[in-house]
């Protein structure tokens, strides 16, 4: 039953947390708790091809992600996820090749080129920003943290660990280079990073 | 405002905004006005700061506006001839352009597929027609057996009507049959058994049982003591004040290779 506890909250795509586990599947078994994990993890990765991984060592969260190799075409999955995904890669993308690490104001100055406006009820994502800057962030694909000594407060927008599990440097910079019909190794230092 | 525009390392704005300043300081006479010239400064130096800092950056320089516009171009965008201002090129974003990115994007991730429960409830259609079918051929190919169902019909009912069905359609084969030749039971066996399919045989079996509970049919034991079934005869039926006859309970065990 772990396992289809898992697969339903991977859902919304926010990192199981191990009480919720315990309190809702485990119960009383709580003592044969690392037993129990071990096994589903095995299920998920024999049957599903899915991956565990613990995303918070503190919290003990855990999130899943695909073990295979990155599909082709085709993907069974929704026109909503897409698109977010779409947004999602864009900004992933624009924190890397700018230094893994960028201002919100230069992040939304340069969404504002792709039509998307802080503030503005977007036609397909409706709160941008409360997607970017919640829903994101819950998931664990980006990390916002505040700059101190700003005022007005200004953030830093990073990778977030799921990010760094799901893609990889090198991989955003094949997708950046495919978009700009370049080769990857144009962007030199960006390259030696992602290769390193 | 404007901030990233300045801090482009192609851009002189910072420099010509300091000379401004300079010029404008010439005509300040009162305290509010040096106070504004003192934020200004203030502010410049911030920007000075950021700019030094970008070009110590170690990544290679990477234009975001040529990003945006490939981007753009990825999404499908018709270009308009009228360009609407400066930091917006003109054009139109078809419905679909986020999708398109979101494809190619799902390709650089690891990402475990959302788990959605499929809809809909087991439909019993062309897989066991197909079955029925190739029973049906080797029927025609002379054998011996008795039973050999002539139907092909497709089932598209839910699952447990399919059953009723089956079990109707098999009261009607035994009664065919025992019309043929009303005094002779068949075997139990060589009524269930499907000489191609052991799963059509425990099917068989199953709906058998029904026939049996509903009192339609009845089981006995020959003098072989070989199971052997017969349609109930309707005086039986009305006889029997007791409802549909003494129950009695057997468990039948069929293994793979019993079948074979």
């Amino acid at each position: 039953e772990l396992v289809q506890f898992l697969l339903v909250k991977d859902q919304k795509k926010i990192p199981i947390k191990r009480k919720d586990m315990l309190k809702n599947v485990i119960r009383e078994y709580r003592d044969a708790y690392m037993e129990i994990v071990s096994q589903a993890g095995r299920i998920l990765q024999e049957t599903f091809g899915l991956r565990m991984v613990e995303i918070d060592p503190k919290l003990h969260s855990y999130i899943l992600i695909s073990s295979l190799p990155c599909a082709e075409a085709n993907h069974p999955c929704r026109a909503k996820e897409k698109e977010k995904m779409g947004l999602l890669i864009v900004i992933l993308s624009f924190i890397f090749m700018k230094g893994n690490a960028v201002k919100d104001s230069a992040l939304w100055e340069f969404l504002r080129w792709l039509r998307v406006h802080p503030g503005e009820q977007h036609e397909i994502f409706g709160d941008v920003q409360k997607l970017v800057t919640e829903e994101f962030v819950r998931q664990k694909y980006l990390k916002i943290t505040p700059i101190p000594l700003t005022d007005p407060p200004q953030f830093s927008y990073q990778w977030g660990p799921r990010a760094a599990q799901e893609t990889s440097k090198e991989d955003i910079l094949n997708f950046v280079a495919k978009v700009q019909g370049k080769n990857p190794k144009f962007w030199t230092s960006q390259h030696n990073e992602a290769t390193a | 405002e404007n901030r990233e525009e300045m801090l482009s390392s192609k851009s002189n704005r910072l420099t010509e905004a300091l000379e401004e300043a300079n010029k404008l300081f010439e005509k300040v006479c009162r305290a509010r006005e040096a106070a504004l010239d003192a934020q200004f400064l203030v502010l410049a130096s911030n920007l000075g700061k950021e700019k030094a800092n970008e070009l110590h950056s170690e990544m290679t320089s990477f234009d975001s506006a040529t990003f945006a516009e490939d981007l753009l171009s990825l999404m499908g965008i018709n270009r308009t001839e009228v360009e609407e201002n400066d930091s917006e090129p003109g054009g139109f974003l078809p419905r679909d352009a986020w999708q398109k990115v979101g494809e190619e994007a799902l390709k650089y991730f690891r990402r475990a597929p959302t788990f959605h429960y499929m809809l809909g409830s087991f439909k019993s259609d062309p897989p066991v027609a197909k079955q029925r079918i190739e029973r049906q051929k080797k029927a025609s190919r002379g054998e011996a057996k008795q039973i050999m169902p002539a139907q092909l019909k497709k089932m598209e009912e839910s699952h447990e009507e399919a059953t009723e069905k089956e079990v109707e359609r098999i009261l009607g084969i035994l009664q065919t049959l025992f019309e043929n030749d009303p005094n002779t039971p068949i075997s139990f066996f060589d009524f269930v058994i499907d000489p191609n399919s052991f799963a059509r045989t425990v099917e068989n079996m199953f709906h058998v049982s029904f026939l049996i509970r509903d009192g339609l049919a009845e089981i006995r034991l020959d003098d072989d003591k070989l199971p052997i079934i017969e349609p109930t005869k309707s005086r039986t039926v009305g006889e029997d004040i007791q409802g549909p006859g003494a129950r009695k309970q057997v468990v039948m065990s069929l293994t793979q290779e019993e079948w074979k």
